[in-house]
């Protein structure tokens, strides 16, 4: 069966037509043409389709697409700000080598930025509770680490530059 | 030592931005206009005859374009022995073959299309173990071999020996000696993006494949002999790699996958895209190539190394790719690591109906490091010695040759491991630990460093086109799948150039643009492609310095005069505007050029894209492309000896664990973890880092957690859920590296290659480590709590 | 992936409805993380679903005296709750380092336990709190203590048409503690092994014991029999250590692709030893 969903994508009001059996990350790929996010295992195990919806993490791969109705969906292209700018978590990635093959990269960010965003200064136990859902071959976790931890910094700064 | 601007530092890796901001294109994101999606149909068996394969039902369903089987397409045949094929006809020999395959106009027809071909198997028998495919009355495999001749046994005729010295002489001089058996499994490389292409032919049937690939010349070689068989004999291949999710040795080799998508896209004339599934990446890709080994190593009384025997049993699976070959790479540490004077080293490698394998990071040297590292543990035991003090005793030095006839250069070994045995504080805890159930271990590694040359060429192309404003782009045969080739090739462009990092574009992976290039694999991508790029930048210095030579004082009197226009009040310097430089006078950094004689002279500089334009915008104008090509000083071992100077130079290293054995419930549990490698020279800081904490972790779960495991050659554990990979907070333990730099003479500003080690001695650490806390030695991995817990029950 | 109808009602009789309609071919969704994953991996293929996710009456919870958790409400919630964790801490233990936060977020106890693993995370901790569970159908509503529940490996006493709606743990004495413990392959696993203790204490001696196990039998297991070995006396190490004897002798475990039958055997009982010493030091 098909269905007209209409919901917050990065910021915008959108709607789709959506067949009942798609997942909210064959929406976000095939039908806006955001394939920021990856299907890494189609199963909950990897978390390189995570997305954030009404601000918590998800993995979009397992996310019924009807179920997104009136929510707010944040994926990974939603966090580069106006003028193509790098989100501080973004940004933080860039340069503390949290990146390699970056196929893990957007859905580890987007559980970076639901724990920055509960727990903005995080201990180093938490930030690997936080990102326990994204797996990565590549980079053994520990640049990673470093990158959310700068990130907290980063924002840290923002929020504080945004108050003065 | 030298100072470098950019070598070295922390300056981030160039494509790591559009990663971050989710821009990059891998192949899951790739379309092409008209495409359509491709699925294939596997095996259901393990080994059986066709009978017969029913795709009537799958035709008809709306919205399929074409089904192929390997009845109406053209034999093609794959592997570097070629006794295997696209589609399979006649038999089946392990659940991964494929024996249909659909091109739809979306995914799910595809998939259903699939579920609608009907295949009658006659089941036969099936070998599953090398030992079970070894019997007098074993079902045969292949029941002829390539050239069509009957096979008498499952045997592989790629039979490898390395002899040197002469062990039984020396087994009845060594003092001590330890003999012992040693496994390891089935193991899948797990890259996040799994592997996938896109095919299609232009108007004059001309293959153009998106693929995932580190081989691109070498893929387009083997497609181009596909095109042959499908009566395309003439026609070329261009082979464009997208954005690779990791690749750790998948890329190595041109799968079935790939010759079925251009199978497809030949007969639906449209562009036809396979991406595998998780299941399929498990299932239908070819993991790293098991082992079992019998080691014996001996030394005399003062513990100098007399002797090593190694013999190994490798279960080949179905059909031969790179798996056969790791034999050839393992005979580099078998033979060279530590100074061992007498070798024998002998496989057998063995057809099954198991899935067949490839190559993964290290392509056999973890397979070799296991047996030995572990073994050279019971004999330091045997000898009386500590385990760290064993291995210094024996350590390479610098500028040895080897029995295998490696030339070592530079070699950092020694200080490998007494960066190691300080860092853990050996001495304070080394067999002192039993009572808490923790213990120390260390283990070596060796590997090539400066390439392996394994091809009639081993040579990196690579081409600078400098444009009007000082940009440069660097054309490369390379590939970057995640290690920091990109990086790597950036900042050593920008230091040989002369110019800044932001300035370099890194173009890779496109065989019509790029120059040859054997492939990124052997840790060989910074090594050759630097050092061509060294030599492209030199060549363009040249250039750049020869029309400074015409136009550096003229730009400068223009700039003045123009200056004067604009401020009246300007005096412009009295300098000598009509002299003409020579161009051995100037140097370039950051973008400039100035004289060297007066570097810090602001009035004498002008900036590299002035001097670009002037030489460009007048009659009979030029502009600056340069080209090098690097094919490192080694040799192909020679094929009845097995000796040859495979590598311009060498890597070492070494890693040691401090773990804590929960004698409840078996596990291990690591409290600190140290790897300290000789890298030459470190050339992108992040890249390197990564490369090696990356490879730590993946050592610690091959060491620990991960079991490809099967039964009679199906896949159990086909998803992350039950083929374990280590997470984050799987790494509750420090991990200290350093690196070690050599400064190598022939490595690009003294780089080695530094893409594989990483977890070459993970497991053999981890093992030693195990042995220091509670005297038990698992000899298979992973270790597991089970096996411990055996071990334990036994030793009592 | 096999295409189905997606239905959301918003009351428990629009899903009865939706149910009754879909017949044979359908099935109830909760967070998705286990129906999803079992409709790809073709182990189930139904041609509906009905989601509970917009049932408000099935979600919060209320901790007065007793536990009142609604079936739909989600971990991440109950992972964050003061309340909880003070009124059933070996719960709140058991879903904090369930699966990982991605799952957290959408997943339910509701699912957890109607999927019936023999791991189910959920079901030891509720188990020894001798939760009774409120099954609501187009028939009315029953009350089934947990025990009565599982019936197998992803069978439960439910009929198809029948739902989970709420989750009842009864005020616990003074001098309890209870704990959970789970032992998998790597720090974010399913369960191999997984154990709840629950225990009321007088001064030194344990006047009330209930211990749970999973992985290790086709249903989550009430251990009776290191119950009875504890009721009663006096519990110090050398008691703890047969109950974990008798513990490996009681459960029912099987080798599968995870780990084998002797493994499983052996590590409840070191599980079920020393979730006992967790509850015990957290009586109060």
């Amino acid at each position: 069966m098909k269905k007209e969903i209409h919901f917050q994508l990065n910021g915008y009001e959108v709607s789709a037509e959506v067949e009942s059996h798609k997942m909210l990350l064959n929406v976000l790929r095939e039908q806006f043409h955001l394939t920021g996010t990856k299907e890494g295992c189609g199963q909950g195990e990897c978390g390189a389709c995570t997305v954030l919806v009404d601000g918590l993490n998800v993995d979009s791969c397992l996310y019924p697409a009807f179920e997104v109705e009136g929510k707010s969906v944040t994926t990974i292209e939603g966090l580069v700000a106006k003028g193509n700018l790098l989100h501080p978590i973004q940004k933080a990635f860039v340069e503390e080598g949290g990146i390699q093959c970056g196929f893990c990269t957007p859905g580890m960010i987007m559980s970076s930025k639901a724990l920055l965003d509960e727990t903005p200064h995080p201990s180093e136990d938490e930030i690997k509770r936080g990102i326990s859902g994204n797996l990565c071959r590549c980079t053994g976790y520990v640049q990673i680490i470093e990158s959310i931890e700068k990130a907290a910094e980063l924002m840290e700064t923002e929020s504080s530059k945004a108050t003065d | 030592m030298q100072e470098f601007s950019f070598i070295g530092t922390d300056t981030p890796r160039p494509d790591a931005p559009d990663k971050a901001a989710g821009k990059a294109v891998y192949i899951h994101d790739l379309t092409r206009p008209g495409m359509l999606y491709g699925k294939i149909k596997f095996s259901e068996y393990a080994h059986a005859r066709i009978k017969n394969i029913d795709t009537s039902r799958a035709e008809k369903l709306p919205g399929v374009r074409a089904v192929i089987t390997g009845y109406n397409t053209p034999e093609v045949r794959i592997g570097f022995i070629k006794d295997n094929f696209a589609l399979k006809k006649g038999k089946v020999r392990q659940f991964r073959d494929e024996v249909a395959a659909v091109a739809a106009i979306d995914p799910e027809i595809a998939e259903e299309a699939v579920d609608l071909i009907r295949v009658e198997y006659e089941e036969l028998p099936g070998v599953f173990t090398p030992e079970d495919a070894l019997r007098e009355d074993a079902t045969l495999v292949h029941e002829v071999d390539v050239k069509g001749r009957p096979k008498t046994d499952n045997l592989v005729p790629v039979p490898w020996k390395f002899v040197s010295g002469d062990v039984e002489k020396a087994k009845d001089k060594a003092a001590y000696w330890a003999e012992d058996h040693f496994e390891t499994p089935l193991i899948q490389q797990s890259c996040m993006g799994t592997a996938g292409c896109i095919a299609e032919f232009d108007l004059q049937n001309n293959l153009l494949i998106h693929t995932k690939t580190q081989i691109p010349f070498l893929a387009q070689n083997d497609f181009n002999q596909a095109l042959v068989a499908m009566g395309l004999k003439g026609k070329n291949s261009r082979v464009i790699v997208p954005t690779l999710g990791g690749s750790f040795g998948t890329g190595l080799d041109t799968h079935g996958y790939e010759y079925i998508s251009i199978l497809l896209a030949y007969k639906t004339g449209r562009p036809v895209k396979i991406v595998l599934t998780r299941e399929e990446e498990f299932t239908a890709l070819s993991p790293r190539q098991p082992s079992k080994s019998h080691i014996i190593q001996g030394c005399d009384k003062e513990g100098k190394l007399l002797f090593r025997d190694i013999r190994m049993l490798l279960d080949n699976g179905a059909y031969t790719s790179w798996g056969a070959t790791t034999p050839s790479v393992m005979m580099l540490p078998i033979s060279s690591l530590y100074r061992v004077p007498n070798v024998f080293y002998e496989t057998k490698i063995v057809y099954t109906n198991n899935t067949y394998c490839q190559a993964m990071r290290g392509y056999g040297n973890p397979q070799a490091a296991w047996p030995m590292e572990s073994n050279m543990d019971e004999l330091a035991e045997k000898a009386g010695m500590d385990p760290y003090e064993f291995r210094l005793k024996n350590a390479n030095i610098p500028n040895d040759i080897t029995p295998m006839g490696l030339h070592i250069t530079t070699c950092g070994l020694k200080e490998c491991l007494d960066t190691v045995a300080e860092k853990l504080t050996w001495k304070e805890k080394r067999g002192k630990g039993k009572g808490k159930a923790r213990g120390v271990g260390i283990a070596s590694l060796f590997h090539v460093g400066g390439s392996g040359r394994v091809y009639r060429s081993d040579g990196s192309g690579i081409i600078l086109k400098l444009d009007d404003f000082g940009n440069v782009s660097v054309m490369s045969g390379g590939i970057e799948m995640g290690q920091g080739f990109n990086a790597a090739l950036s900042l050593a462009t920008a230091e040989a150039l002369g110019v800044t990092p932001d300035k370099v574009t890194v173009i890779t992976g496109d065989t019509a643009t790029c120059p040859w290039d054997v492939g990124t694999h052997a840790s060989r991508g910074a090594f050759t492609s630097c050092n061509a790029a060294i030599s492209a930048s030199e060549k363009a210095r040249k250039k750049i310095f020869d029309l400074a030579s015409e136009h550096f004082m003229p730009r400068i009197k223009s700039k003045m005069k123009k200056r004067k226009r604009k401020d009246p009040d300007f005096e412009i310097p009295d300098l000598d505007y009509e002299r003409v430089c020579d161009p051995s006078e100037f140097d370039m950094k950051e973008n400039m050029i100035f004289l060297k004689e007066e570097p810090e002279n602001p009035l004498l500089r002008v900036t590299l894209g002035d001097i670009l334009r002037a030489a460009h915008y007048k009659e009979q104008g030029t502009i600056v492309v340069t080209e090098a090509f690097y094919d490192p000083c080694n040799q192909m071992i020679d094929a009845k000896t097995c000796r040859g100077n495979v590598s311009a130079t060498y890597i070492f290293g070494a890693q040691g664990a401090e773990v804590e054995v929960d004698l409840e419930t078996g596990k291990v549990k690591v409290l600190n973890f140290v790897a300290a490698h000789d890298v030459g020279q470190v050339l992108s800081r992040q890249a390197i880092r990564g490369q090696i904490y990356g490879g730590v972790v993946q050592g610690l779960g091959y060491a620990l957690t991960e079991e490809y495991r099967t039964n009679k050659g199906k896949n159990l554990n086909p998803n992350f859920l039950d083929y374990k990979i280590l997470s984050a907070p799987d790494i509750d333990f420090p991990i200290e590296i350093k690196c070690v730099e050599t400064h190598d003479i022939e490595g690009p500003f003294g780089a080695k290659g530094v893409g594989e080690p990483g977890l070459v001695p993970t497991a053999p650490a981890i093992a030693n480590a195990v042995y220091d806390a509670i005297g038990v030695r698992i000899k298979s991995l992973p270790i597991t709590p089970e096996k411990v817990l055996k071990g334990l029950a036994e030793k009592k | 992936m096999k295409k189905f109808d997606y239905y959301q009602p918003e009351g428990l009789s629009e899903a009865f409805h939706l149910m009754e309609k879909s017949g044979e071919s359908g099935k109830y969704i909760a967070g998705g993380t286990d129906v999803i994953v079992r409709i790809k991996q073709k182990v189930i293929q139904p041609d509906a679903l009905i989601s509970l996710r917009g049932i408000d009456s099935l979600k919060g919870f209320e901790v007065d005296g007793e536990v009142s958790l609604g079936s739909m409400t989600l971990f991440r919630d109950i992972e964050r709750s003061e309340e909880m964790r003070m009124a059933c801490p070996a719960l709140v233990e058991a879903v904090s380092i369930l699966a990982n936060p991605q799952v957290r977020n959408v997943a339910t106890p509701g699912g957890n336990i109607s999927n019936a693993a023999p791991s189910a995370d959920c079901a030891p901790p509720l188990l020894v709190m001798d939760a009774v569970l409120t099954v609501a159908g187009p028939g009315g509503e029953r009350k089934i203590p947990i025990e009565a529940f599982f019936k197998g490996p992803g069978k439960t006493c439910m009929d198809s048409s029948e739902i989970l709606t709420r989750i009842t743990a009864p005020q616990t004495d003074r001098g309890t503690g209870m704990a959970f413990l789970k032992v998998g392959r790597v720090s974010q696993d399913i369960a191999i092994a997984n154990a709840a203790a629950l225990l009321v204490m007088e001064g030194e001696t344990c006047r009330k014991c209930r211990i749970a196990a999973g992985a290790v039998a086709p249903v989550p297991l009430r251990l009776r029999k290191v119950e009875a070995l504890l009721e009663g006396k006096k519990v110090d190490q050398e008691l703890m250590e047969e109950a974990g004897r008798v513990a490996g002798a009681e459960v029912q475990p099987i080798t599968d692709v995870r780990s084998t039958k002797e493994y499983r055997r052996h590590i409840s009982g070191v599980l079920v030893k020393n979730v006992i010493q967790k509850a015990m030091e957290r009586v109060g």
